[in-house]
């Protein structure tokens, strides 16, 4: 029997809300950042990034998303690609918190420990993100400042605003 | 060390100036002084070598004020107007000799395991311990929160040989939350503080199943750039495994979660003024499912016996831990054995790491496969990471290359002690002055609403304080479970297992800043009387509580702020001795002061929080705060004087001044006790304490959480035949006052217990509650001074903090 060795891999996957249900999340996202002085912005829907690195496959990164990482009843998921296309923005946002790498993460953690507790390839890694898309008119500046305010704490974490699609 | 051994990279500090060793350790935040690198550098020179990093850092973090508590145990010279007096050890002297002079048999543990340990009947103990985790809280509020309550929650499970939670308690000092003015660069708004605090306590103490049921929140603009977070657990643990030992031989055994690069510097950082370039190192996100698994795997190894002694990795990591267990006999460690996250730490990074949910286990080599066994059942990575020695010397490596090796005498006693100045000029001038005099009905309005008395249930609801079944009082009581509860009552019955043992406990607390800025050594005593008068109220015994104090305070190197300290420290010497009741454990966080926007240092207000523990022989005795009906007579406990210094009223009006409320302990006492003893007998329908606001607050408090009126005859109240004013009857804050509701056929049987003559004379009956909910007040001249709708009262009590969240 050959042993054969599993190239590592870098995975994202994406779970949010289904856009039927009332996002309260969202909400207290959107409230906050409005009080920093951004009265223009109209909704604000979370949803979590997990990147995923190590010996396991796309098929089983898709399984391990649909079994463990979603609620079918009112998540989706979907595996995106690692660079996301540059975008036109047209009053769309998107930002991403993550937690700097010296930083632990214990949700990543136990994410970790789950896939391998499926019975997948245990990965080297899961890293785990929050996801703003936001709808309305701002600045990039006047966002990343707003952000740096309530969303992320820049001492641990680091934020990454860009243009985005609806 | 072996032959075949290196030693790891050298520090050079022989031979250098005290100014150099200064930027030295500036560029390595190692805050050592120069009296302490001098020490350094004198037993270096006898040891003809240079240190090791990672000895300096070992000392630096031993050494630290987090760790060695050195301003309360070095020699502080105190100038009193023209008198100076020499105080060796404040620790000693104050805190330690309070409970030395009540030598009570039920303490179990005091001042030298990680809590205090209290007897709980005759099988069972209570351990309780309160820490603060300020610094990080400032810098980030969710993490820092968070792994504070993981590290209070640490030390109780490392107290004997581990404690099962069964209670937090949370008390912040925030800035207000609708505060306008500048902050400088980095700081965070008093509201994202306040939000992100109270979700990180949230969300570890929910994970972890652990009940957070007692605490409190004050708000004043001077904690906006270093906000206080003190978190507080109490555990239950079997009296056989109050004490515990190391035997050389033994195993060194870590578990929990892996050593990481995360938290470096803690300790030392805690004894650094706040700054915009803080190492982001030293704040980490918790992760409370790691530490319930290592939770439940002690308690199982400790019914097996299966280890001699246990402590947590807090600050300093392997290096206090190991230190503290091995500081009696000695220790080897091989850092190489550690589970680590990343494989690129070096031996120093490994030995000083902060990583959370650690515990450090002392094992007989022959139970080490079991003790493995137990703690992979739950998921628990250990690691046999050296053994303790009889050489009395601690010697870490690192593969072949020696990190430390140190004498543990040095290491733990070979602290200098620096003598610093206080200066205390006394109590300010007690003419009050300024303000504007407002209507009386106005004044209480704005009293309940008033940030410091609102409703907390914005905070409240969002802690599971239910988990584990046994909360028989709750936070909020009343027939709508809204109103204030003055302590929670615990009925520990999923822990000991023994649903048919009613015997439970209660926790309350005590502060207030205010009155420290006037005189901290009666703010000291108002505390204490503010926690045991809470205590009382839920039908706790009184006679058998015992005390944490927590001292946060700006920097000791201001003689005048190591002046108030001192003063309060001996306000809490007198306050125990007087009350009787035993401080067991607690803490201090010194330097809480960082420069404001306009550069200039911006110190906290002295703060010292006094948390009280004491048993109740049956919880279904316990009693709530609200009125229970109408036509019940209405008596107020103690005595009322003109003491409205540092008080609410004087605060909404904007009055400076006042005599501070000054707390008589035998009196105090004597009225708790005979309360106690009523509610004993069952002839007490409601008691609530009178704090905030006084009277006036205290009776709309009971008011509006019971749906029930009062009439209240100002005339009736014991007081000082000097008060001609209904104001200070109603807004005074003497403190041992408590506001009691009897029913009319009990109330013979009731005042049977406050004895005859002198003893009985603080009791008056001052009213009845009404069926109509509204709190009409009779004046001194008979007429009726104010008629408030109850439910305007409670609607201005309750808006305050939702608005200021909105």
């Amino acid at each position: 029997m050959s042993v054969r060795a599993m190239p590592t891999a870098t995975h994202l996957v994406e779970v949010r809300l289904r856009p039927e249900f009332v996002d309260a999340e969202g909400a207290s996202a959107l409230s906050l950042l409005m009080a920093q002085g951004m009265p223009s912005l109209k909704e604000a829907r979370v949803s979590r990034l997990y990147e995923i690195k190590g010996p396991i496959t796309a098929n089983q990164v898709l399984q391990a998303a649909k079994d463990l990482l979603c609620d079918p009843v009112t998540q989706e998921h979907r595996v995106v690609a690692p660079t996301a296309p540059p975008l036109n923005g047209m009053n769309f946002w998107r930002v991403e918190v993550w937690l700097k790498p010296t930083v632990s993460d214990p949700v990543g953690e136990t994410v970790r420990d789950a896939i391998a507790d499926m019975g997948l390839p245990r990965p080297d890694s899961v890293r785990c993100a929050l996801v703003y898309r936001l709808a309305g008119r701002t600045s990039k500046p006047q966002l990343e400042r707003a952000v740096a305010r309530t969303l992320a704490n820049p001492l641990i974490q680091r934020a990454l605003v860009t243009e985005a699609h609806p | 060390m072996n032959a075949s051994e290196s030693r790891s990279a050298a520090l050079a500090v022989l031979g250098k100036s005290a100014k150099e060793l200064r930027a030295l350790g500036d560029s390595r935040h190692l805050s050592l002084n120069d009296a302490e690198w001098a020490a350094i550098q004198a037993h270096f020179k006898a040891a003809k070598r240079e240190p090791t990093l990672a000895e300096v850092e070992t000392i630096a973090q031993t050494w630290s004020e987090h760790c060695k508590h050195k301003t309360f145990t070095s020699p502080i010279r105190l100038t009193e107007g023209k008198k100076t007096r020499t105080i060796k050890n404040l620790f000693q002297e104050t805190i330690v000799a309070a409970t030395a002079a009540v030598k009570k048999p039920w303490c179990l543990s005091v001042f030298d395991d990680n809590a205090g340990v209290v007897a709980f009947g005759k099988k069972w103990a209570l351990a309780f311990k309160a820490e603060t985790h300020n610094h990080p809280s400032a810098l980030e509020p969710y993490g820092g929160a968070e792994t504070g309550v993981g590290g209070v929650i640490r030390d109780v499970l490392g107290c004997g040989l581990g404690a099962k939670p069964v209670l937090n308690t949370d008390v912040f000092c925030f800035g207000r939350p609708d505060y306008d003015g500048a902050l400088p660069e980095g700081a965070h708004h008093p509201k994202r503080t306040l939000r992100g605090v109270v979700a990180g306590v949230r969300d570890y103490g929910n994970r972890m199943g652990i009940p957070t049921a007692a605490g409190g929140i004050w708000f004043d603009d001077d904690y906006r750039l270093n906000p206080l977070v003190f978190c507080g657990t109490v555990g239950l643990l079997p009296q056989w495994a109050v004490k515990k030992e190391v035997k050389p031989g033994d195993l060194i055994v870590a578990a929990g979660g892996r050593t990481g690069r995360d938290g470096l510097h803690g300790a030392t950082f805690s004894s650094a003024n706040l700054g915009a370039d803080a190492p982001s190192s030293a704040v980490q996100i918790g992760h409370a499912i790691a530490e319930k698994r290592v939770l439940d795997a002690l308690l199982r190894a400790r019914e097996r016996k299966l280890y001699r002694s246990v402590t947590d990795c807090g600050a300093g990591g392997f290096s206090s831990a190991v230190g503290e267990l091995g500081a009696k006999c000695g220790a080897r460690v091989r850092l190489e054995a550690a589970p680590l996250k990343v494989s690129d730490l070096t031996g120093w990074e490994i030995w000083l790491s902060e990583s959370q949910e650690r515990m450090v286990f002392a094992v007989p080599p022959k139970n080490l496969k079991a003790l493995e066994v137990v703690f992979a059942a739950e998921g628990c990575e250990t690691a046999v990471i050296g053994e303790f020695t009889s050489t009395g010397r601690l010697h870490v490596t690192h593969g072949a290359e020696t990190v430390v090796e140190l004498d543990m005498k040095f290491l733990h006693k070979g602290l200098p002690r620096v003598e610093r100045q206080a200066t205390w000029a006394g109590t300010p001038s007690a003419k009050p002055s300024g303000g504007t005099d407002k209507k009386l009905a106005q004044a209480l309005r704005e009293c309940v609403g008033h940030l410091n008395v609102c409703s907390r249930e914005w905070v409240i609801r969002q802690y599971d304080h239910e988990v584990q079944g046994g909360t028989v009082i709750k936070p909020l009581q009343g027939v709508r479970h809204d109103g204030p509860g003055d302590a929670c009552v615990i009925w520990p019955q999923a822990a000991t297992g023994d649903p048919t043992d009613f015997a439970g406990f209660s926790v309350s607390h005590g502060l207030n800043p205010d009155y420290g800025r006037l005189d901290p050594y009666w703010m000291a005593l108002a505390c204490v009387d503010e926690a045991l008068r809470n205590l009382t109220c839920v039908g706790a015994d009184p006679s058998r509580a015992a005390l944490l104090d927590n001292f946060c305070w700006a920097s000791p190197e201001d003689p005048k702020q190591l002046g108030a300290l001192v003063r309060a420290a001996e306000g809490c010497y007198d306050a125990g001795v007087g009350y009787k009741a035993p401080f067991i454990s607690g803490k201090d966080s010194l330097y809480n002061q960082s420069k404001d926007e306009k550069g200039r240092e911006l110190p906290i207000p002295g703060t010292l929080l006094i948390s009280a523990l004491a048993p109740l022989a049956d919880v279904r005795k316990a009693v709530t705060m609200d009125f229970k009906g109408p036509g019940n007579a209405l008596y107020l406990i103690g005595r009322t004087n003109d003491e409205l210094g540092g008080s609410l009223y004087h605060r909404v009006l904007g009055r400076t001044g006042g005599e501070v409320p000054k707390a008589n302990p035998a009196c105090a006492l004597d009225g708790f006790k005979s309360l106690h003893a009523a509610i004993l007998k069952g002839v007490v329908l409601s008691a609530h304490d009178l704090s905030d606001g006084g009277l006036a607050v205290a009776a709309a408090e009971m008011g509006f959480s019971g749906e029930f009126g009062c009439v209240l005859d100002l005339d009736e109240a014991a007081r000082d035949p000097r008060i001609y004013s209904n104001e200070t009857l109603l807004f005074s804050e003497s403190p041992s006052r408590i506001l009691v509701e009897v029913k009319p056929e009990s109330e013979g049987a009731f005042l049977r217990h406050f004895g005859k003559g002198a003893k009985s004379s603080a009791v008056r009956r001052i009213g009845q509650t009404t069926a109509n909910p509204i709190l009409k007040v009779v004046g001194l001249d008979g007429s009726t001074i104010m008629e408030e709708p109850l439910r305007e009262l409670k609607e201005a009590w309750q808006k305050t903090l939702p608005a200021a969240f909105a």
